[in-house]
């Protein structure tokens, strides 16, 4: 007789405390919709579970005029202002990337059967299903558990996804293959009892070797670079290890915590980072609880000294060098035997194809192929495709990418133009993988409950016009990375982005215009090295210019060999801003209308300010001049920085935080003094404890404010005036508040 | 086979280029404001994939999408949330919230040259391979439950039902008539 769930027929196929757990899941499922658990708990329950929220799941969706209620029932909820029936997203964690055929013919019917049929590959190497509904999780994780994939901790406070080059075991600069050890770093803290009291999430990266960008190290909460050492006349396997690093709000490049670790050290360390983590971490103020925070409250040397403490008095454990017995397990081999492609005439898509998404392997006659995946899409049907096409050139040797591809490993390379002609059949063969129509972009407005521009919307837009020139790509552009977050939370990664922007917005006459804040510099090799500044707001239809600009006189001034990073130091912040001056002017609505929809949208972007009064405008005026006189002074302070003037800098960014504070509280305060010290105080009471301003950038202020300006070195002088940038996006944000309140 | 609720249907186009994607994105916005028998809830832009979905318009009840299957572009209905019933109302429910569709987007007057899908061809998906796996045993009983809905839908006239039997696969029907019909008539004959 057939089974009736999914439970019954993959019994036993599931590993027993995964499956435990997914029962117990559902049972909490079935809790809450008798309203027996509270909806705070389920909701952190549901994110450690890979089960995450959606845009318009509190039921409101702005239709083009005014905002729709959708007809969801009020009760149950899955979290708080969010409706049971509302769509969601189920992060699903693939460790490294790494991806069996089994594994990804399951993904495609799970896409099929409970999402929207589109796999999407994200910026950690995770696979994302949409509009999933929340009573088809449990089964769906079944059905994951039984091909080994877990959700668990793939959202929520803890140790997310571990990610790592997509070419370890087959790089020529690597030092060894990481693939062994960020997987043995997955299984031990995966639900490790020391990684659940954190008051954020942690993530790790490993890479190879610390020149290139594959591993991302700098910018993770863990970085786990690859080092050799000669002891005892012995190569010994380690790693150079950093903590705090991260992109969101404000960027921080991570910190060195150990030159060498000797490998059997890592998991130990590890378990004593997260043992810190958890006990010193921020827990109540989300906005500072990442580590990154901690080592900036406890200096690096302290933190590596409580690190070190911990680690003394850790308890044994047998698993942490276990897998070190069987480091070969993870080898990978090949299909087909190695074979020279030979030299017969190929078709010059082949050409491209092969010039930008092959890279020839360590391993002669073999080489990786990159699926360039236009926004980090593909159906559940190419997926079958592809599993087909891999069956036919590879074993399971397939990897998802931070660049938001696939890669396909040992392919022989004789078989290279078959291979394309099938990738080709399946509209998986699109050339420029690396280069700069390859741009990675992170949900955005699409589907990201944060997002403000639509950042899937402008990368598809930039697609298609860099598409066009195709093999025409100068070579001093090709090889430069877009990266486009839809909010200043940095998904998308812009800060580590050759040409990076972020999503925010401005008003124009009372009209809210979708804009981007451009974000030059950022350099992604050296395992994203250093992070980009911003440079100005642009509205989003003039961001597909912004580039051509930008690459053009790039071309035209580059002087010999030189780097973008170097050409945008050299140009400086003054000459690119006046270079973009005007396009960051926005035609009057009644003028051109196109310029208040989003990329990807025909809805009119926040439409019902329209109605706004005159006199509620006059005010406006006055404020959002205010605020913008603010964000020109912290254009100054980016100035000053650029000329090494590190006091002026940083006071002057200090003074466009109470500048753009204070245009806030003379909308209920009119006659407030102009002091800081009385602004802070007025600011804290009016704004601050009422909650109309964001904690974490308010937050900015006051320490600021505490800190005072004085004595700061040039990579705190950065960060404050990226903090004085975000503070300016808060008080725009909270300004659009009070206006839509009073109108 | 019973116990089947996620049942896909689609119908093609009679000229495949007289849908655009962004045509059919401004048009599905346009639903979701006027829904108010089902809840809809957003639009998606698949145009940069191939093989799939170009647009989708996300319902909670049931998805729609200007489909492309091996160049093959239609209109799918994709239904999720339970319907009540058997099977035999199940695939009505279905096959007429398909037609429904594709009328409204035949006779949506934001589309200046027209559409019009074929009557005579459509595609049944049993998207559930627990209840519904492709087997021969399933499109059997699928079939069991179809025809009687077939029959009266294409007016008594013949059609021909064939099983993909492509590994991996859902458990797919297509149902192609000897008669051509307009999906007004097919929505009449489903009705009588
Ligand atoms: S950057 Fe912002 S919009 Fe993009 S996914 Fe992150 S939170 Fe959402």
């Amino acid at each position: 007789m057939n089974s009736t769930t999914w439970k019954e027929t993959l019994t036993g196929q599931i590993d027993g405390d995964m499956s435990e757990e997914i029962d117990i899941f559902e049972t909490q499922i079935h809790l809450r919709k008798q309203g027996k658990i509270e909806e705070k708990l389920f909701a952190e329950t549901r994110l450690r579970r890979g089960a995450y929220g959606q845009r318009y799941d509190n039921g409101q969706r702005y239709d083009g005029s005014k905002n729709q209620q959708l007809r969801f029932p009020d009760v149950p909820t899955k979290g708080p202002d969010t409706a049971w029936d509302a769509p969601g997203m189920m992060r699903i964690k693939i460790p490294f990337g790494g991806l069996s055929t089994e594994q990804m013919v399951v993904l495609a019917d799970l896409a099929e059967e409970y999402s929207d049929e589109i796999l999407h590959i994200t910026t950690r190497q995770d696979i994302q299903l949409h509009y999933v509904h929340i009573d088809d999780t449990p089964d769906l994780m079944r059905r994951l558990g039984a091909v080994g994939i877990t959700t668990r901790e793939a959202c929520g406070n803890s140790v997310r996804n571990i990610t790592a080059c997509p070419l370890s075991g087959v790089c020529h600069t690597e030092l060894f293959d990481v693939t062994p050890y960020a997987q043995a770093t997955m299984r031990f803290l995966l639900g490790h009892e020391d990684c659940q009291d954190f008051g954020r999430k942690f993530k790790i990266a490993f890479s190879g070797c610390r020149h290139e960008a594959c591993g991302l190290a700098n910018m993770h909460d863990m970085g786990a670079v690859a080092a050799v050492r000669e002891i005892d006349g012995k190569q010994v396997r380690g790693f150079e290890l950093y903590v705090g690093g991260g992109l969101g709000a404000v960027p921080h490049q991570a910190q060195l915590f150990s030159e060498f670790l000797p490998e059997e050290e890592l998991l130990p360390t590890s378990q004593a980072i997260a043992r810190v983590f958890a006990r010193l971490g921020e827990k109540r103020n989300r906005n500072r609880a990442r580590i990154k925070f901690l080592i900036a409250k406890l200096g690096i040397e302290e933190f590596c000294r409580l690190v070190e403490e911990e680690r003394k008095i850790l308890p044994e454990d047998p698993r942490w060098t276990e897998y070190l017995q069987d480091l070969h397990a993870y080898d990978e081999t090949a299909l087909k035997d190695a074979q020279p492609l030979n030299g017969a005439a190929q078709d010059s898509d082949f050409t491209e194809w092969k010039r930008t998404n092959v890279y020839a392997q360590r391993q002669a006659g073999y080489s990786v192929a990159t699926i360039a995946l236009p926004l980090g899409d593909l159906t559940s049907r190419q997926t079958r495709k592809l599993v087909s096409i891999c069956e036919r050139y590879v074993k399971d040797t397939v990897r998802t990418t931070v660049e938001q591809n696939i890669v396909l490993r040992w392919v022989s390379d004789a078989d290279l133009p078959a291979l394309f002609a099938d990738l080709k059949s399946a509209g998986l063969a699109h050339s420029g993988a690396g280069t700069m129509v390859d741009i990675t972009s992170c949900p955005g407005t699409d589907t990201c409950k944060l997002g403000i521009a639509s950042s899937r919307g402008l990368a598809a837009e930039l697609r298609k016009r860099i598409a066009t020139k195709g093999v025409e790509l100068d070579e001093a552009i090709e090889g430069l990375r877009i990266k486009i977050s839809g909010c200043f939370n940095s998904c998308g990664q812009h800060h580590a982005a050759d040409i990076g922007f972020y999503g925010n917005s401005r008003k124009i006459n009372g009209i809210t215009v979708p804009h981007f804040q451009v974000v030059l510099g950022g350099q992604w090799r050296e395992n994203a090295g250093s992070f980009g500044l911003a440079m100005g707001a642009v509205p989003s239809k003039n961001i597909p210019d912004v580039v051509e600009r930008l690459s053009q006189r790039f071309i035209e001034e580059r002087q010999k060999d030189e780097s973008f990073q170097d050409y945008i130091q050299r140009m400086g912040k003054r000459d690119i801003k006046a270079m973009l001056d005007d396009l960051t002017v926005v035609p009057a609505f009644e003028e051109n209308s196109w310029y208040y929809q989003d990329w990807g949208d025909t809805r009119t972007f926040t439409m019902d300010d329209l109605g706004v009064g005159e006199c509620a405008g006059e005010v406006v005026s006055a404020t959002v001049m205010e605020i913008a006189a603010a964000e020109r002074e912290v254009f100054e302070a980016q100035v000053h920085l650029e000329d090494s003037d590190i006091d002026s800098a940083v006071s002057v960014a200090y003074r466009a935080i109470v500048r753009s504070a204070r245009a806030l509280v003379r909308e209920q305060f009119y006659d407030v003094a102009d002091n800081a010290d009385v602004v802070v105080g007025e600011f804290r009471t009016r704004f601050f404890e009422k909650e109309l301003f964001s904690p974490q950038f308010a937050n900015y202020f006051f320490t600021a404010h505490q800190e005072g300006t004085l004595g700061l070195d040039a990579s705190s002088a950065h960060r404050r005036i990226e903090e004085a940038q975000l503070f300016v996006e808060g008080a725009y944000i909270c300004y659009d508040k009070i206006a839509a309140e009073l109108a | 086979m019973e116990n089947l609720q996620r049942i896909n249907v689609k119908l093609y186009l009679q000229d495949p280029s007289s849908l655009s994607g962004e045509a059919a994105f401004r048009i599905f916005n346009a639903w979701i404001a006027e829904s108010s028998e089902e809840v809809l809830v957003d639009v998606a832009d698949y145009s940069h994939v191939g093989h799939g979905p170009i647009t989708l318009l996300i319902g909670h009840e049931a998805n729609y999408s200007l489909d492309s299957d091996e160049g093959e572009l239609g209109l799918l209905y994709a239904r999720k949330q339970p319907q009540e019933g058997d099977l035999s109302n199940r695939l009505v429910g279905a096959i007429n919230a398909a037609l429904s569709a594709c009328r409204r987007l035949e006779t949506a007057p934001e589309l200046e040259h027209g559409v019009s899908f074929l009557g005579n061809h459509l595609k049944i998906t049993a998207n559930d391979r627990l209840h519904a796996p492709n087997t021969e045993e399933s499109a059997f009983a699928l079939r069991a439950a179809l025809n009687p809905i077939l029959d009266k839908l294409f007016a008594g006239g013949q059609y021909a039902v064939d099983r993909d039997e492509t590994d991996g696969e859902r458990l797919n029907l297509r149902v192609r008539s000897e008669s051509d019909f307009t999906t007004e008539m097919l929505l009449t004959n489903l009705a009588d």
